[in-house]
């Protein structure tokens, strides 16, 4: 069952188009990953998926919902969980205080203890909010986000600014969310993060969807040739070898090829047979670092990326 | 982190009622406002030790028509009072929390409109019936009895005080930066305070009616009228506050935002 489906989504601020076109479903029980550069349009997808914004064209629906419509809001909100970019919490209440303050406002609410557990915040139920640290802070938006149980949570960038063993942790959390029945939509920034967590990633660039797949398969990653690089060794030209390689910056060449094996065979054949070696061989395929710079045009377009930020 | 035991699949309970919830809201309203030093002592303490100064010093005078000092500042201070926790504190504390984001954080949970502004009312009812009874206390530690019509006074700050909550929603909705939120706030509210009486009594024709299509004027003059003069219900004063009331509510509901950036 689909718990997220968009369908040709727009949205502007002015002239300046935010969203052009975007459409992705997310199934029960996914972790769903959006991933893209600031300013791609991924948290003005999400808080209009959220209610938080008005779409300009398109279809959009949350476990039946149309996010737009303020009349399901209460209903919808009893079966959603958010963890949005700001720490928002009063600062005068304490940790406990805080988690039951919200979780009075829904109907099947989880236990405020477990919750506070679950995001590692036991021992500081009586701290105030306002004496916690940023990751803690966040932590306690985190225990908001999953306090009403939801049947779908959206997390917007929910490690940007974690250390990395803070990191591991909320991941390991987002994990046990799922196994539990929780459906995740995330957005983020890091390619680790939608590696390590998600079952389906959509990369979103200026506006639109520019590649989805698995992890493993985002972008032709499991398709893609193989790279075989290495220094030339030393009192050899390029010319020498028995296969043709381009030049790849620093003293190293590089052969691309959809099956290395034949490949090494000849080259490492050569340099046996001449009493040389092939310096800092590696082989290997685009990682989804590689295909996420190509997709999203940073580095070379980078500019142009930059105007598209809203 | 440990390990979770409910499942998240099963949808199980009900919602809280009406009165379960507004109790639910109102107390956690009543925590964030007593903890916070600064909010508790200015909206809070500050009339009630303004009105022992003024208490102290101008007992006695003859204000006018034999109206004594106690006796026209027990109203106007008890006026201020609940100005001061349902227009002023309301006002500053929604475009603060506005800008912090902790609306927008709110609005995220299922929690709908009118409990958290219904929360919001009750809380500064709340505070100003709490202030009265205080103010009303020292007035009698300073020999003026006790009122004898506690309906029509009750009727009146209930009114009063809801009228002024709405005012300050709306101011609230068309403060744009929450640093400029205290400003603004006074801005409107001391010339207005001085023009109605509030600090000392306005002989002047011209500027009682200017200060009476204002809501503060019409508020001192209903609690002059049950407080000192022991009479009832002020109903020209009633309509003049209920109007403003009305006015502030329309513009709160068509103009109040929740996200600190908007569209």
């Amino acid at each position: 069952m689909s718990v997220v489906e968009i369908d040709d989504l727009q949205k502007s601020y002015g002239s300046k188009k935010a969203v052009r076109g975007v459409s992705l479903t997310v199934e029960e029980g996914q972790i769903f990953a959006l991933l893209g550069p600031n300013g791609a349009g991924k948290t003005t997808t999400l808080e209009i998926l959220e209610g938080f914004r008005q779409r300009d064209a398109g279809r959009v629906s949350v476990l039946g919902f149309d996010p737009a419509d303020r009349r399901g809001g209460r209903e919808m909100r009893e079966q959603i969980g958010l963890v949005l970019q700001d720490i928002a919490v009063e600062p005068y209440l304490t940790v406990r205080e805080t988690v039951a303050r919200n979780a009075g406002y829904y109907p099947a609410a989880r236990d405020i203890d477990e919750v506070i557990a679950l995001v590692g915040m036991s021992g500081k139920e009586k701290e105030k909010v306002k004496d916690l640290s940023g990751g803690q802070k966040r932590r306690l938006d985190l225990a908001l986000g999953i306090i009403g149980n939801p049947r779908l949570l959206f997390l917007d960038e929910p490690t940007t600014g974690f250390d990395p063993s803070a990191r591991r942790s909320a991941w390991e959390l987002v994990r046990e969310l799922t196994r539990l029945g929780t459906t995740i939509l995330l957005t983020t920034h890091y390619m680790d993060e939608a590696q390590a967590l998600a079952d389906e990633v959509a990369v979103i660039a200026a506006g639109e969807i520019v590649a989805r797949g698995t992890p493993e398969t985002l972008g032709g990653r499991d398709t893609a040739k193989a790279r075989v690089r290495f220094a030339l060794p030393e009192g050899h030209s390029a010319d020498e070898l028995p296969v043709a390689v381009s030049p790849d910056g620093e003293e190293m060449v590089t052969v691309e090829a959809d099956d290395p094996t034949e490949v090494l065979h000849q080259l490492t054949g050569w340099a046996l047979g001449n009493n040389t070696t092939l310096p800092r061989l590696i082989v290997d395929r685009p990682s989804l670092e590689d295909v996420y710079i190509r997709l999203t045009g940073e580095g070379a377009d980078a500019p142009q990326a930059e105007r598209s930020m809203t | 982190m440990t390990t979770a035991s409910a499942p998240a699949a099963q949808q199980t309970g009900r919602r809280k009622s009406t009165g379960a919830l507004l109790v639910h809201q109102v107390r956690y309203e009543q925590l964030s406002f007593w903890r916070n030093p600064q909010s508790a002592f200015f909206t809070f303490a500050f009339p009630v030790i303004f009105f022992v100064i003024l208490g102290a010093v101008f007992r006695t005078g003859n204000v006018y028509d034999h109206i004594s000092g106690i006796e026209y500042y027990t109203p106007t201070i008890t006026a201020l009072s609940v100005i001061g926790c349902c227009y002023s504190q309301l006002a500053i504390s929604l475009s603060l929390r506005r800008q912090t984001g902790i609306l927008k954080r709110l609005r995220a949970t299922p929690a709908p409109a009118w409990l958290i502004f219904g929360g919001i009312v009750i809380h500064c009812i709340i505070l100003s019936l709490i202030d009265t009874v205080l103010i009303v206390i020292m007035s009698r530690v300073y020999g003026h009895a006790f009122p004898s019509n506690w309906g029509a006074i009750l009727i009146t700050l209930l009114i009063a005080a809801a009228a002024f909550c709405a005012i300050g929603v709306a101011v609230a909705s068309l403060i744009k930066n929450a640093d400029a939120a205290p400003a603004v706030v006074q801005f409107i509210f001391f010339p207005l305070l001085f023009i109605s009486g509030s600090y000392f009594h306005i002989a002047s024709k011209v500027i009682n009616n200017i200060a009476g299509v204002f809501p503060i004027k019409p508020f001192n003059d209903a609690l002059i009228q049950t407080f000192t003069l022991g009479k009832g219900i002020d109903g020209h004063a009633i309509l003049v506050m209920a109007a403003w009331g009305v006015g502030g509510a329309l513009v709160a509901i068509r103009r109040f935002r929740w996200d600190p950036r908007p569209e």
